[in-house]
């Protein structure tokens, strides 16, 4: 690890401008956040705003082409994007991330766009809206081992800049950076350590976690949630550690040749028909079921071990989205109460 | 790295059996002039495969003959959805696409050279030919195999030939849920369903079974398993084979959850000490 100090930091965006396309979040005029390519011509400011959909479109994207078929073979047809920086990402973003590198480790659509990704964080230093990273250990300080270069803000329009990884090392190579004090690295502890204290009271989240660890929780709660969930997938696809996916086959035809192509896209296990064979026989026919299996799949011990952390990083997105108030602090909290 | 790309291969040919069930036979195009993307030769009895229907796309099936040296291997189809539909339009000589062999097949070790009852019903036969004809030519003298294959209708029995064949070494009760009032049932017949005869074919053992294998509809499935456990079978001797849609068979695509368990990496085959608790 190597700390530096950075007083502009259109700096440093214009240094990583040269060797990648850089990605940064924008707050439009109606204050919706979202991931925009930046250039040289000009950078909009950072800002620790969590952007509406998370960053894993960028790795395992919306839709895309698995192969082709010529009429006589099968083609994998691997994505090769220019090298890129997702820079500002915050830290429940990065842990999911960092989630889905261990779920889709041998993928190759996956991992050949992973592997072209400079990951730049950025600490939260004050609670978001709806966000409890820290319930979930998944923020406010972005994680050592799931951002290659960490920024933390400081007073006086300066910057902490924080290299994790060689790839991080390598980025700033050729920057003017003045080597950091160590004493910088325990202010950032404390001011994290405040921004954590500043986080409303979620041990309901906790007390839920466990509860729906017990076994207690009888189908009949299930089944009550159900009824408010409209299987819109609204938060299937904002929630950044979610990676269901259907596969399609699309042909394309020309005058001169015919070709098939095998698209794989976003999919949720919220779908009545997720599960639905050819048969009609469907083991997930019954909507609490569904709903049970969504919340196991993000809180239950049963996948902890797999990946040695829940599988929810703390972000809101899904109470922010979902029509029938079913989201994270909802259904939490209901939990406590109701079941 | 994982490979979600099939392997070309030709449809070589079909017969019919049953109602809207074909027996397939592909050949893997470049098995003799280039090394195959997969390990064919390694499939297990109850392993399955992924078809690739261009244009329409994939769909899981099992192995009635696992691939041989020359890549020629068959499947028992029945037609279902839309990707059947399509391959039962389809003439021979048309390229296809597989991707396999998945998944955890019977568990060979309980099996062999052991007393096994067996219970099918319907297209559930089709993961256990493989097997049923792997166990014939082994079997030892003092082994006792017993099938119970259960099906809708006379017309719906799949695999008549084969059982014709197998008969001859080992016991099989077969059921028909629905007759016609003119027809006489045969020795090995009765009404019913599987489940209506597991007490008389577990008679048919002087040794107790040491395994059973299940393939069949889910709910018959589980009734059987209680029915052989009221028995004195163990839960960890009787074995299942689970059905769920599948989209990769690699474990990434999420549709054949099983709780935490994916059917096409953890299964097909599981024990009934297993499924208990995740059903």
């Amino acid at each position: 690890m190597e700390i530096y100090l950075l007083d502009n930091l259109d700096l440093l965006q214009q240094h990583l401008l040269i060797q990648h396309q850089l990605y940064q979040v924008i707050e439009d005029d109606n204050g919706q956040c979202s991931w925009q390519q930046q250039t040289k011509e000009g950078n909009a400011p950072l800002i620790a705003k969590l952007p509406q959909s998370s960053a894993k479109d960028f790795f395992f994207a919306e839709h895309e082409n698995l192969l082709i078929f010529n009429g006589e073979y099968f083609q994998e047809t691997l994505p090769k994007p220019a090298p890129f920086v997702l820079f500002g990402a915050l830290s429940c973003d990065l842990t999911a991330i960092s989630y889905q590198d261990k779920f889709f480790k041998d993928d190759p659509y996956y991992q050949a766009r992973r592997q072209h990704c400079l990951l730049v964080g950025l600490d939260c230093v004050r609670p978001c809206q709806q966000g409890f990273c820290p319930t979930v250990d998944a923020g406010p300080g972005v994680r050592e081992q799931s951002a290659d270069i960490i920024l933390h803000p400081l007073e006086n329009q300066q910057w902490l800049v924080i290299t994790t990884s060689d790839k991080g090392s390598e980025a700033v190579k050729g920057l003017a950076l003045s080597v950091a004090h160590w004493h910088l690295l325990t202010q950032r502890d404390l001011v994290l350590h405040q921004c954590e204290q500043d986080f409303p009271d979620n041990t309901y989240i906790t007390q839920a976690i466990d509860k729906l660890n017990s076994g207690e929780i009888k189908d009949s709660f299930w089944q009550q949630l159900a009824v408010q969930c409209l299987g819109c997938s609204g938060c299937t696809t904002l929630c950044p550690t979610c990676s269901c996916y259907s596969t399609r086959s699309i042909t394309v035809e020309s005058e001169q040749k015919k070709v098939i192509k095998q698209q794989r896209f976003w999919d949720s296990c919220l779908y009545e028909g997720f599960q639905r064979e050819a048969s009609f026989h469907n083991p997930s026919s019954d909507a609490g079921k569904r709903v049970q299996r969504f919340w196991h799949h993000k809180f239950g011990n049963e996948f902890f071990t797999e990946f040695n952390r829940h599988g929810c990083v703390g972000c809101g997105r899904c109470e922010q989205t979902c029509p029938g108030v079913i989201g994270i602090h909802s259904v939490m909290k209901r939990i406590n109460s109701d079941a | 790295m994982l490979n979600h790309t099939p392997d070309a291969i030709e449809l070589v040919d079909y017969i019919d059996d049953g109602e809207k069930a074909r027996h397939y036979q592909f050949r893997l195009r470049n098995i003799t002039s280039q090394a195959t993307t997969y390990d064919w030769q390694s499939a297990q009895p109850g392993q399955f495969f992924m078809l690739n229907v261009p244009s329409i796309g994939e769909a899981a099936f099992t192995f009635t003959e696992p691939p041989n040296e020359q890549g020629e291997f068959r499947a028992l189809i029945r037609q279902m959805g839309k990707l059947t539909h399509t391959l039962f339009t389809l003439p021979k000589g048309e390229i296809l696409g597989a991707r396999g062999p998945f998944g955890h097949g019977w568990p060979l070790e309980e099996i062999i050279g052991k007393n096994i009852i067996i219970i099918a019903g319907g297209c559930g036969l089709a993961p256990l030919v493989n097997l049923i004809n792997g166990l014939i030519d082994n079997l030892a003298d003092d082994q006792r195999v017993v099938l119970v294959y259960g099906a809708q209708s006379k017309r719906a029995q799949l695999l008549s030939p084969e059982r014709e064949r197998w008969q001859a070494h080992i016991k099989i009760y077969n059921t028909l849920n629905e007759i016609k009032d003119q027809y006489t049932l045969a020795e090995n017949e009765s009404q019913g369903t599987p489940l209506d005869i597991i007490d008389t074919a577990m008679s048919a053992f002087t040794k107790p079974p040491a395994t059973a294998l299940l393939c069949g509809p889910e709910i018959m499935m589980y009734r059987a398993a209680k029915q052989l456990v009221n028995k004195g079978m163990t839960n960890d001797a009787i074995f299942l084979a689970i059905e769920r849609r599948m989209h990769c068979a690699v474990g990434l695509c999420g549709h054949c959850y099983l709780h935490e368990h994916y059917v096409c990496k953890k299964g097909p085959t599981f024990s009934w000490q297993e499924l208990q608790s995740l059903v």
